[in-house]
């Protein structure tokens, strides 16, 4: 008969309670706060549904096998039983085998006294946690694993989104005033300040790196680095990014005042840009293209899709798809995308002190970022006639449009004449191009 | 667990040069090509 031990309850426990909390708080912020509503009601859902023990939403098989032939000794676990990580699955004579993750064993494949040969399969396990492929394949069995597993860990979703961001970017602001590229350029210091910090902090080359790029404060290309480089780590550098992106407000106005005088945030720049021809707007993504892939040939996917995205949005006969693009492809990306990153957050993993070590990192990944577009801003004034304001440094950082607009709030806080919503917007998509640069050199290197 | 420290300060110092390398870059290339808009098609005036 079915009861209480056959169903959820059974395996309960204050992990899966406290994520399920965590879930129902971004689904709160995002409905009643308005933060980022589009990505943190489909994180929040994601993370809800995988903490439901034996729903079998973000479940993996894998096959453990005997990495040497023996005689079984002993049997360490029963069918159906859960276990953690490095659990005994069986002793032989020539070696214990453990399990590499948490989970629970479906069936067992041998039994006492028997003799195994290498490579014999000795049990199914069920699993959530994302394992090295090469030593420990899995299977997705499950509905969002098997939309995390083709959509995100095959690298899909990711640079899909890119093609949309690509058709929802206007380059004209940063092509009416290319000196904002050096800005962009200057805010993905965040990324390699981080990265060194994590290294200090006992993170690995690749999971440093996948924590760095949080600073790139773009979410496709920190899941895409973090799927590739580290994918044991993927919901922490995500829900990271995406959160931070959603407290842009919060983070930039304090470093921006403690970077700048108040005369420097009350520089005047001229509302208006020169006005960029649609040629230029063709030329830029086609240019961007070819010299950046040249260059760092692992950024391919990501640049290629922003840059082609953009292009069918500007060269004026393919309105249909850019269109397309711009409405309902991106909001199926986006559904599966972060539907997929919220299950990617099974309490087993991400309640780790790792975890919260990576939500440190990542603000101040994303805080030296801003700090460096800032003080580069500075920089630049020592020289320029026409000085700008450092305060559209800061929107360097990317986190397309929101970092622009407070800059422009900012300005507008400072001195009503001041309008720096285009001139930040500059910097913005040049961040943009810059953390897929970056997140391409890391790929290109730890790969 | 050992770091490599030397290999992690040329990654870094590597990547973000490049990144400024390519932006810089980027930067000139948008520059040259107004000029040569600028000159090509309309003496001066660019097109709409």
């Amino acid at each position: 008969m079915f009861g209480l031990l056959e169903s959820g309850f059974a395996q309960f426990y204050w992990g899966h309670a406290l994520m399920i909390v965590i879930g129902l708080v971004l689904v709160y912020l995002a409905i009643a706060k308005k933060m980022e509503p589009l990505l943190l009601v489909p994180i929040g859902f994601g993370i809800i549904l995988v903490n439901l023990p034996l729903s079998g939403m973000m479940d993996y098989e894998l096959m453990l096998r005997a990495p040497t032939a023996g005689v079984v000794m002993e049997i360490g676990m029963n069918e159906g039983e859960s276990f953690k990580s490095e659990a005994l699955v069986c002793k032989l004579d020539s070696g214990e085998i453990r399990t590499p993750v948490f989970g629970r064993v479906d069936t067992l494949r041998v039994t006492k006294g028997e003799t195994v040969k290498k490579g014999q399969v000795i049990a199914r396990l069920i699993t959530m946690q994302q394992t090295n492929q090469a030593v420990y394949p899995t299977q997705p069995i499950g509905l969002l694993s098997r939309v995390f597993h083709y959509g995100v860990m095959w690298q899909i979703l990711p640079p899909l989104m890119f093609l949309c961001l690509g058709a929802l970017t206007d380059f004209g602001p940063m092509i009416a005033n290319p000196k904002t590229l050096l800005l962009g350029a200057a805010a993905q210091f965040g990324v390699y300040f981080a990265f060194f910090l994590s290294l200090a902090c006992g993170f690995t080359l690749p999971e440093a790196s996948s924590i760095g790029i949080i600073g790139g404060a773009e979410g496709p290309t920190t899941i895409y680095v973090t799927s590739i480089l580290a994918p044991h780590i993927i919901g922490a550098t995500a829900v990271a990014c995406y959160s931070y992106m959603a407290m842009v407000p919060l983070i930039l106005p304090p470093i921006i005042k403690l970077l700048t005088t108040k005369n420097e945030r009350l520089i005047y720049m001229k509302p208006k840009l020169r006005k960029v021809a649609k040629i230029e707007k063709i030329i830029f993504p086609l240019v961007a293209t070819i010299f950046v892939i040249l260059f760092v040939p692992s950024s391919a996917p990501l640049m290629g899709c922003f840059m082609m995205g953009n292009l069918l949005k500007e060269c004026g006969v393919t309105e249909r798809l850019s269109n397309t693009m711009q409405t309902a492809f991106v909001d199926i990306i986006t559904i599966l995308l972060t539907l997929a990153i919220g299950a990617s957050m099974p309490a087993e993993t991400f309640l780790q002190p790792t975890t919260l070590l990576i939500l440190i990192l990542g603000v101040v990944s994303f805080a030296s970022a801003a700090a460096a577009g800032v003080l580069l801003a500075k920089f630049m004034n020592l020289f320029l006639k026409e000085k700008i304001n450092p305060m559209i440094g800061a929107a360097g950082v990317s986190a397309v449009p929101m970092s622009a607009r407070v800059v422009q709030a900012m300005g507008q806080k400072e001195s009503k004449k001041n309008y720096l919503l285009m001139h930040a917007m500059g910097p913005n998509v040049a961040g943009a191009i810059g953390a897929a640069i970056a997140g391409g050199v890391f790929i290109g290197i730890l790969r | 667990m050992m770091i490599d420290w030397s290999f992690a300060m040329k990654i870094a110092a590597g990547g973000f040069g490049l990144v400024f390398m390519l932006l810089t870059l980027l930067a000139v290339v948008i520059w040259l090509s107004k000029e040569v808009i600028e000159r090509l098609f309309t003496h001066g005036r660019a097109p709409h």
